[in-house]
């Protein structure tokens, strides 16, 4: 199952990427690919024979770390021999939700083997696994990238074998329907396909997986949360997050490096369905390979991650300091989990990046609030008389000031809670309504232009009869009311008098 | 209660500050569950106490002030207010037409506000106990959880800051009988330097235990509690001397 | 929370001895407004005496916060104000006073500051310990740029500075850099403040 986002964006940036790092390819140092400006031909010129030597026994990791470098100039055979596992562990602090993992862990195992290496995959479901699983490995040619010959009933091992054909950093993921419900529920990772001569060597490599998880549960709320089909179908998730668990690479878990290292990122997409746009605040990536693939781009800030992707990222460190990693989509990050930290130690580099150096006081222009508007609220209290222009300019005030809050400063209230002033047929039916709801409150339900209400208005006691009438007045003379004027002694009266019975006590908002 | 607002608007300013400010509501505290991730609690235990209905206001700062000259504008120790204290006054014991006598006082630093308090036998209340009666709306005693009241805070905070302040205690007051905690100023709290935050609000989960002598930055446990997010965000940016346009402050006391 | 007025307007007569006969009669002129003693404060330092912080005034001071029970960053401080002795000649450091003020006045009580003094080999000429009343510390905070938060086991988190006063306790420097490796830009700042008059 290939994922096919954002295919023109990326063939732009493809089509940079040979032209700008056409000729940088020699700078990187000796064991990388010149990138000249053809190609490396594909899976036609893949494969490089048959395996050579003793069979290779997979070193497979847990997030964050990644295997090292296979160190190989030939082909071989690896054996991968990869566990599924289901189970319930936390997505978030006090809040559990059941995983369907490879190898215990969301995401799963990185694989990491060379171009050419023909791997013997063995696919071993748990005795206790409620559920058959199969993998899809997005490096492998051939049908379903190895579903159809690994689908594996619980307790229970399939074996396949494959060559890999094309270098690059792809995702396996299970595919046995509801594919999407497998993918939610933490089933994918990485496996990296070395080119020939291997990446550049870095100081430190990290692996992380961004995916999105569908709970019926809200965002953070305790207890065992269920899977929810409708939220993933509606593209709708609780939690956005690296490596299956909020907080999984923050505080004591953080991703570590000095300054002067650089540092690599393997970053996968899981999905089920969110693209990401993978950036870590106050760093810059020097090399992009985007989607995984051959070519890289240089100097790039946030990198798209199609669901079903990867990226490999490399970034020299110079400032020591705390970077978050984020998904750009900004509310993911803040609301729904997508965050980890690297944390860089190191000198400082004040010559780089110098901290705050001022925190002064800034005058501005000098400009107070409005004079006139402080004379008209001045005014809202006073006891002489008053036009009804007047009144409506202290009453505009007052109800910016208290009433607004619910009925908005337009008057059109908040549908179903909060009833608009605006255009009023409750209003037009008996002006006199306004000043005795101001002052007695209004519970239960009512009807205005065609919509019912059910709340509870307290009465407003705290205001005087000087501001019960500016109100007023600025109501009816608002947004299509009939207009008309109460004065002071108008609204003492009709404090004094009975509220508005409706029949009903509020249901409550 | 009417009829004493009524009064008060309609005394000269000196005058009406002779009851010594607002009334005072008790609350009875409890356990409260703060939007905060608190590293050491996860539910706040609040003592008892009162709060001031409605934030402090010109006439009654300015009262103070003339007790206390020492705490006048032209005369107060630079460490313990910036320049624009009490700018927004006609003078050093004036208030003239920008500073309504019942408008809440803004421009005061923390100094100003705790002496204040401490002037009425009281303190600044706590930021736990701020947000504890905060959490009010007018029939509930904890409405966080209402969308529709967080629509209603987050709309005060998209207006923008430069239209004159209505008068303290005109909104209606919540289910403690507390007023104008929210869409009215930013209030100081005895405690605001605890709030520990990163400069930079993102630094949820900070991994740099040295930067608070133990503790990385401390986080938001309920995500959509905009309004506490924004005063942390507000007060953690804020040095003990400082002033703005919009912070005011109430006082809160023990209770006996 | 210390008493505005009443230090300013009616400091009972027993407290107002005890602070000046302590130290030396501070200089005549006018305090400046923008000193950090205009904030009252009487300090209870290692070996049990009291004093109004403003009889520092005349010698510049590192002034630094802390706790004695702190494990982090806290012995990190007292190694900061050992650098910056290190850092100067003799006749600088016999100018030069270091203070460190305690955020925790329930238990840094004299004896616990006389034994991280004695622990750490702090020349008593040069170094004061001391804590503020309880209800001081949050405003000797406040003037110091300190930010702090008691935690319910009795630790603090809090930030950590070293800040440098002039003889008038005015700030003139402020570092956040605190361990043996000094900052050379406030060590700059101090050898200028010990020049000056």
């Amino acid at each position: 199952m290939k994922a096919a986002t954002c295919r023109h964006a990326l063939f732009l940036a493809a089509a940079l990427a040979v032209a700008l790092g056409g000729c940088k390819g020699a700078q990187d140092g000796a064991e990388t690919r010149p990138v000249a400006a053809g190609d490396t031909g594909g899976s036609l010129k893949g494969d490089f024979g048959p395996p050579q030597g003793k069979p290779v026994e997979a070193v497979l990791t847990s997030p964050p770390h990644v295997p090292p470098p296979t160190g190989r100039h030939a082909p071989a055979k690896v054996i991968v021999e990869l566990d599924v596992v289901e189970k319930e562990m936390e997505i978030s602090e006090g809040t559990t939700y059941t995983f369907w993992t490879f190898g215990g862990t969301v995401p799963g195992s990185f694989i990491r083997v060379r171009q050419g290496d023909t791997v013997q995959f063995h696919l071993r479901n748990m005795p206790d696994s409620k559920m058959p699983h199969n993998i899809d490995l997005h490096g492998v040619t051939g049908p379903g990238g190895g579903a159809s010959s690994t689908f594996t009933a619980p307790g229970h091992v399939t074996r396949f074998t494959f060559k890999a054909l094309n270098a690059g950093l792809f995702v396996y993921h299970c595919a046995t329907a509801p594919v999407g419900m497998h993918i939610a529920n933490g089933m994918y990772g990485l496996i990296l396909v070395e080119p020939p001569d291997g990446l550049p060597p870095v100081d430190k490599e990290y692996y992380v997986m961004q995916g999105d998880f569908y709970t019926s549960g809200k965002y953070r709320e305790k207890g065992h949360q269920d899977f929810d089909m409708q939220k993933g179908i509606d593209e709708n998730p609780t939690y956005v997050l690296f490596n299956g668990r909020e907080g999984a690479l923050t505080g004591d878990k953080a991703l570590t490096a000095k300054t002067g290292e650089t540092v690599r990122l393997y970053v996968g997409n899981g999905g089920p369905n969110l693209v990401s746009s993978f950036h870590v605040i106050g760093e810059i990536f020097d090399k992009v390979w985007f989607e995984g693939g051959t070519r890289f781009q240089e100097n790039v800030q946030t990198t798209l991650i199609p669901s079903g992707g990867a990226a490999i990222m490399d970034f020299h460190v110079e400032v020591p300091g705390s970077y978050v990693l984020v998904d750009h989509s900004i509310f993911r990050a803040f609301n729904k989990g997508a965050l980890a930290i690297l944390k860089a130690d190191g000198a400082e580099r004040p010559d780089i990046y110098s901290g705050k150096e001022v925190d002064a006081m800034y005058i501005g222009d000098q400009a107070n609030a409005n004079l006139a508007a402080v004379g008209v609220a001045a005014k809202a209290a006073s006891t002489g008389e008053l036009t009804v222009e007047d009144q409506v300019k202290a009453g505009q005030a007052l109800f910016a000031g208290t009433c607004s809050t619910c009925h908005q400063a337009n008057g059109e209230g908040l549908p179903g809670v909060f009833p608009p002033l605006a255009k009023s047929d409750y209003i037009a039916a008996d002006p006199k309504r306004v000043a005795t709801i101001i002052t007695h409150g209004l519970q239960g339900p009512v009807t205005v232009n065609g919509h019912d209400y059910n709340s509870l208005m307290p009465p407003m006691a705290q205001l005087t009869d000087d501001e019960v009438a500016n109100i007023a007045t600025y109501v009816l003379n608002s947004w299509g009311n009939p207009g008309g004027h109460v004065t002071k002694a108008e609204a003492a009266e009709i404090r004094k008098g009975p509220g508005i019975s409706t029949g009903g006590s509020a249901e409550g908002h | 209660m009417r009829h004493i607002a009524a009064l008060l608007l309609a005394l000269p300013a000196a005058a009406a500050l002779a009851a010594g400010g607002a009334a005072w509501v008790k609350l009875p505290g409890g356990a409260f569950r703060s939007a905060l991730k608190y590293e050491d609690a996860s539910e706040l235990q609040i003592a008892p106490f009162e709060l001031q209905k409605r934030p402090v206001t010109n006439a009654e700062f300015l009262a103070f002030v003339q007790a206390n000259p020492q705490w006048r504008r032209d005369r107060v120790a630079s460490v313990l207010a910036e320049p624009r204290y009490l700018s927004q006054w006609a003078g050093p014991t004036t208030l003239g037409d920008a500073a309504q006598p019942q408008q809440p006082v803004v421009q005061v630093s923390w100094f100003a506000a705790s002496a204040y308090c401490e002037a009425q036998g009281a303190r600044l209340p706590t930021w736990s106990e701020w947000e504890y009666a905060a959490a009010a709306d007018e029939t509930r005693r904890d409405a966080r959880s209402d969308p529709a009241w967080r629509e209603r805070i987050l709309a005060w905070y998209s207006r923008p800051s430069n239209k004159a302040l209505p008068r303290a205690g005109l909104q209606a007051p919540n289910a403690w009988g507390v007023q104008d905690m929210h869409g009215l100023v930013w209030e100081w709290t005895d405690d605001f330097s605890s709030l520990l935050v990163s400069g930079d609000n993102r630094m949820q989960g900070d991994a740099d235990r040295l930067k608070f002598c133990g503790a990385g930055a401390l986080s938001m446990d309920d995500r959509e509690n905009y309004a506490v997010l924004m005063r942390v965000a507000m007060l953690s940016s804020l040095e003990a001397r400082d002033t703005t346009a919009n912070l005011g402050f109430r006082c809160a006391r023990d209770v006996k | 929370m210390k008493t505005f007025r009443n230090v300013l307007f009616g400091l009972p007569a027993a407290l107002l001895l005890l602070a000046f006969a302590a130290v030396a009669a501070p200089a005549q002129a006018p305090l400046p407004r923008d000193s950090v003693y205009q904030l009252p404060a009487v300090l209870t330092d290692q070996h049990g005496k009291a004093w109004d912080w403003r009889s520092k005034r005349g010698t510049p001071q590192v002034v630094a916060m802390f706790y004695t029970s702190c494990r982090y960053v806290c012995p990190l401080i007292v190694d900061s104000g050992k650098a910056v002795e290190h850092a100067l000649g003799p006749e600088e450091r016999a100018k030069l006073g270091i203070l460190l003020i305690s955020m925790d006045p329930a238990r840094d009580d004299p004896r616990a500051l006389m034994q991280v003094a004695s622990k750490r080999n702090l020349d008593a000429a040069h170094w004061s310990l001391a804590s503020p009343p309880a209800d001081s510390v949050r405003s000797v905070a406040g003037v110091l740029g300190v930010r702090y938060r008691q935690l319910a086991d009795g630790e603090f988190n809090h930030t950590s500075a070293l800040v440098l006063l002039d003889r008038e306790g005015r700030i003139v420097a402020r570092t956040e850099q605190v361990g043996t490796r000094l900052d050379p830009e406030f060590v700059a700042q101090v050898r200028q403040v010990l020049r000056a008059p």
